[in-house]
C-alpha cells in the first residue's frame, strides 16, 4: 500500500467544495478532535489483497482502492483519523464523517448533509452515539447493535454499512503501517 | 482543446496536399521532383504529428488508470492530496444524480386450505417511481402502479398514479408538499413496500380500516419541530359517500376503501384536514398518532352532511433483533341514519363506527448477508362495529369482530429482495384459513 501524508493547517480546507447543509468537513473534524492543532491528509491506496481483506472484515466490498483520510495530530502526535464519506440513502446522498481513535475504536460520527425527506433522526445524538466505542470487531449492523429508525431503514442501513467499511479500511491501513 | 487544434493542423495539411497535386500534372520533371520531395517531407510531418497524438493519448490513459483500478501500490501514482479527501463517495463523480428511478412490487400465492379450488397467484402490484430534484430545496416524487398484471376492459388490473407531488424545503426543519400525497396514518401507509412489512399480505387493520395505500390531493406541511418529533398537517380532498354501493360487499371489506377518490376526478366541495405526530427520538422507537377528518357528502342533493373521521395510535420498537409493533385505528361516519334509511333492503349499509388493532412480534436473525425473520401477528378488526338506529328490524346488527392470527417467515435475500411464507387463521371466516407465499422487491 502506498500512502502520502501532507500536513494542512487546521481550517485551511476548501469549505466551498461541499454542498454543506449542517456541517462542513473542516467543522466536523475540528468538532470531533478539538485537541488537534493540525490535520494531515493521507491518501491511502490499497492493492487487491488488501481490498479483499477490507471486504472480508466489513462484510461488504471495499468499494474503492483509494481512500482519503485526515490524520488528527497534536504536537506531532496522532490523535486519530477522520474519514468523510458519501452513501446513498434511499434517493439522495448522505454525507457523514467518522472519527476513529488510534486504537481503532469509533470516537464520534457526524452527519454533514442529509437530504432525504424521511429519516433525519439519524442526525440526532442518540442515534449516532450507538457507534461510539465500536471497532471493526462489530457487529456494527442495524438490527444487532445499531437500532433502526422506523421509516428510514435504508438510510440507517447504508450509513451503518458505510461506517463498518471505514473502520475496516482504517484497521487494514493501521495493520500495514500506513497509518500510525 | 489541444487535440482539436492538432486535428485542425492535420486538416490544413491534407487540404494543402490536395491543392498541390493538380498543377503537378503540367509541371516539368525537375519541378515534379521538387514537389515530390516537398510532399514527402509533409508526409513525414503528418506521421510525426500522428505519433505524437498517439503518445499523448497513451499518457492520458496511464494517469487515469490508478484512480479507476486497484493497482498495486508500486505502480500506483498519487493524486492531488487536497482533492483526495473528498473523493470518498459511492456516487458518480459530480454527486448524486438529479433523477432517481425506484420501484417495488410483489407476486403472491394464496392457497385457502379448505377451498383449494380458490387458490390464486397474482402479480399483486408492480410500481415504478422516480424522484427528480430540481434544486437543493425542491423535488418531485412520483409513483405509477399496475395491479394484477393486465389492465383492459376484460381484465382485473388497474393502473394508478399513487404519488405525484412537489416538495419544497422552506428551511432546515420545515418542508411543504403539494400534489397527490400519501396520508401519514398508521405504520404502513407511507412505508408500504413489501420489504418493509412481515407476511405476504399487508395486515388487515391497515387495509380494511386504514385504506392503505391511501392518498389524497392537497397541501401538506412537514416539520421536524424538536429532537425526533415530526409533525405533519394539511388540507386535502377526502371521501365521497356518494360512491357507497349498498348492493356490493365492498363496504364491508373496507368502508373507506369503497369511498376513497384517489384524485380521479375527485369531488372536492368538501375538503378534509389531517394532522400527524411521530416521535423517533429514541433509537429503535417510534410512537405516533394521526387524525383525518372531513365532509363526505360533497354537496350532493338530498344527502345529509356526513363527516368521515379516522384516527390511529401506533408504536414500533426494535431493540436489537426484535421488531415489535402495535396499532389501533378507529373510523367514524356521522349522520349515517338518514343516509342508510334510503338504502334499506340492501346488504351493505354505512357503518357509524369501524375499528381494528394488532400486535406483532418478529425476530430478525442474520446468516451472512441473508436475513431470516420469523414473526407472529394477532389482529382484531370490525368494519361494522356500530350502525346508527334507523328503526326496529331495519338497523343492521353490528358485525362480528374478526380475529386473525398470522405466523410465518420473511427471508431477506438482501435489503431489496424478500421471500415470504405464512399461514393465516380466521376466527369468523375459518373457511378462509390460508397458506401464503410471496416474492417482493423494492429499490
Amino acid at each position: 500500500m502506498r500512502v502520502e501524508v501532507l500536513p494542512i493547517v487546521l481550517g485551511a480546507l476548501p469549505a466551498s467544495a461541499w454542498a454543506v447543509d449542517y456541517l462542513s468537513a473542516s467543522e466536523a473534524e475540528a468538532l470531533m478532535f478539538p485537541q488537534a492543532d493540525e490535520f494531515a491528509t493521507a491518501n491511502l491506496r490499497f492493492d487487491n489483497a488488501q481490498l479483499q481483506e477490507i471486504g472480508k472484515r466489513a462484510g461488504i466490498p471495499a468499494r474503492s482502492a483509494q481512500w482519503g483520510v485526515r490524520v488528527a495530530r497534536h504536537a506531532g502526535t496522532s490523535l486519530g483519523y477522520v474519514v468523510v464519506d458519501n452513501v446513498v440513502g434511499k434517493f439522495e446522498l448522505i454525507t457523514y464523517a467518522v472519527a476513529v481513535g488510534t486504537d481503532g475504536a469509533i470516537k464520534q460520527i457526524e452527519i454533514l448533509s442529509y437530504r432525504e425527506s424521511h429519516g433525519g433522526e439519524i442526525r440526532l445524538p442518540a442515534w449516532r452515539k450507538q457507534f461510539v466505542g465500536k471497532t471493526v470487531a462489530g457487529p456494527l449492523r442495524v438490527g444487532e447493535d445499531i437500532a433502526n429508525i422506523s421509516g428510514a431503514t435504508l438510510s440507517c442501513n447504508h450509513v451503518t454499512d458505510g461506517v463498518r467499511r471505514i473502520v475496516a479500511v482504517l484497521q487494514v491501513a493501521r495493520e500495514t503501517g500506513a497509518l500510525s | 482543446m489541444q487535440h482539436r487544434s492538432r486535428l485542425g493542423t492535420l486538416g490544413q495539411l491534407f487540404v494543402a496536399t490536395a491543392l498541390a497535386l493538380p498543377p503537378a500534372v503540367h509541371a516539368d520533371e525537375a519541378e515534379l521532383a521538387q514537389r515530390l520531395e516537398k510532399l514527402s517531407s509533409e508526409l513525414e510531418a503528418v506521421k510525426a504529428e500522428l505519433a505524437k497524438m498517439k503518445k499523448d493519448r497513451e499518457q492520458a490513459a496511464v494517469v487515469a488508470a490508478p484512480v479507476q483500478s486497484a493497482q498495486p501500490a508500486q505502480t500506483a501514482q498519487a493524486t492531488k492530496p487536497a482533492e483526495a479527501v473528498y473523493t470518498n463517495t459511492e456516487a458518480a463523480p459530480g454527486g448524486a444524480p438529479e433523477t432517481v428511478i425506484t420501484g417495488y412490487g410483489e407476486i403472491n400465492y394464496n392457497r385457502p386450505v379448505h377451498a383449494t379450488e380458490d387458490t390464486q397467484m397474482d402479480l399483486r402490484r408492480a410500481v415504478i417511481g422516480l424522484q427528480h430534484r430540481f434544486d437543493a430545496q425542491t423535488k418531485f416524487a412520483f409513483e405509477l402502479e399496475a395491479e394484477h398484471a393486465v389492465t383492459s376492459a376484460e381484465d382485473p388490473g388497474e393502473v394508478e398514479v399513487e404519488q405525484a407531488f412537489i416538495e419544497h424545503r422552506l428551511s432546515q426543519p420545515l418542508a411543504i408538499r403539494a400534489g397527490l400525497m400519501l396520508i401519514p396514518t398508521g405504520l404502513l401507509n407511507e412505508n408500504h413496500e413489501p420489504t418493509y412489512y412481515y407476511g405476504v399480505e399487508r395486515n388487515f387493520v391497515e387495509t380494511a380500516i386504514i385504506p392503505t395505500t391511501w392518498r389524497e390531493g392537497g397541501v401538506q406541511v412537514v416539520g421536524d419541530v424538536a429532537d425526533g418529533l415530526t409533525l405533519q398537517g394539511g388540507v386535502t380532498t377526502g371521501f365521497n359517500i356518494n360512491k357507497w354501493d349498498a348492493t356490493s360487499t365492498e363496504g364491508k371489506e373496507s368502508p373507506l376503501g369503497s369511498i376513497h377518490q384517489e384524485l380521479a376526478l375527485a369531488s372536492a366541495k368538501d375538503l378534509s384536514i389531517f394532522a400527524a405526530a411521530n416521535y423517533r427520538g429514541v433509537p429503535g422507537l417510534l410512537v405516533g398518532g394521526s387524525v383525518f377528518t372531513g365532509g363526505a357528502s360533497q354537496g350532493a342533493q338530498g344527502v345529509p352532511n356526513m363527516r368521515v373521521t379516522l384516527w390511529d395510535l401506533h408504536a414500533r420498537w426494535t431493540p436489537g433483533p426484535w421488531d415489535l409493533s402495535a396499532l389501533y385505528a378507529r373510523g367514524t361516519i356521522s349522520n349515517t341514519a338518514a343516509f342508510n334509511s334510503t338504502l334499506v333492503g340492501n346488504p351493505t349499509l354505512v357503518p357509524a363506527v369501524f375499528d381494528g388493532s394488532y400486535v406483532q412480534a418478529a425476530y430478525r436473525a442474520r446468516f451472512g448477508n441473508y436475513g431470516v425473520a420469523p414473526f407472529a401477528r394477532l389482529e382484531f378488526f370490525n368494519t361494522g362495529r356500530k350502525y346508527e338506529d334507523i328503526g326496529p328490524g331495519l338497523t343492521p346488527a353490528p358485525l362480528p369482530t374478526e380475529r386473525v392470527i398470522t405466523t410465518g417467515l420473511n427471508f431477506d435475500i438482501n435489503q431489496h429482495v424478500v421471500v415470504k411464507a405464512d399461514f393465516q387463521w380466521f376466527r369468523q371466516l375459518s373457511a378462509a384459513n390460508r397458506f401464503d407465499l410471496g416474492l417482493g422487491w423494492a429499490f
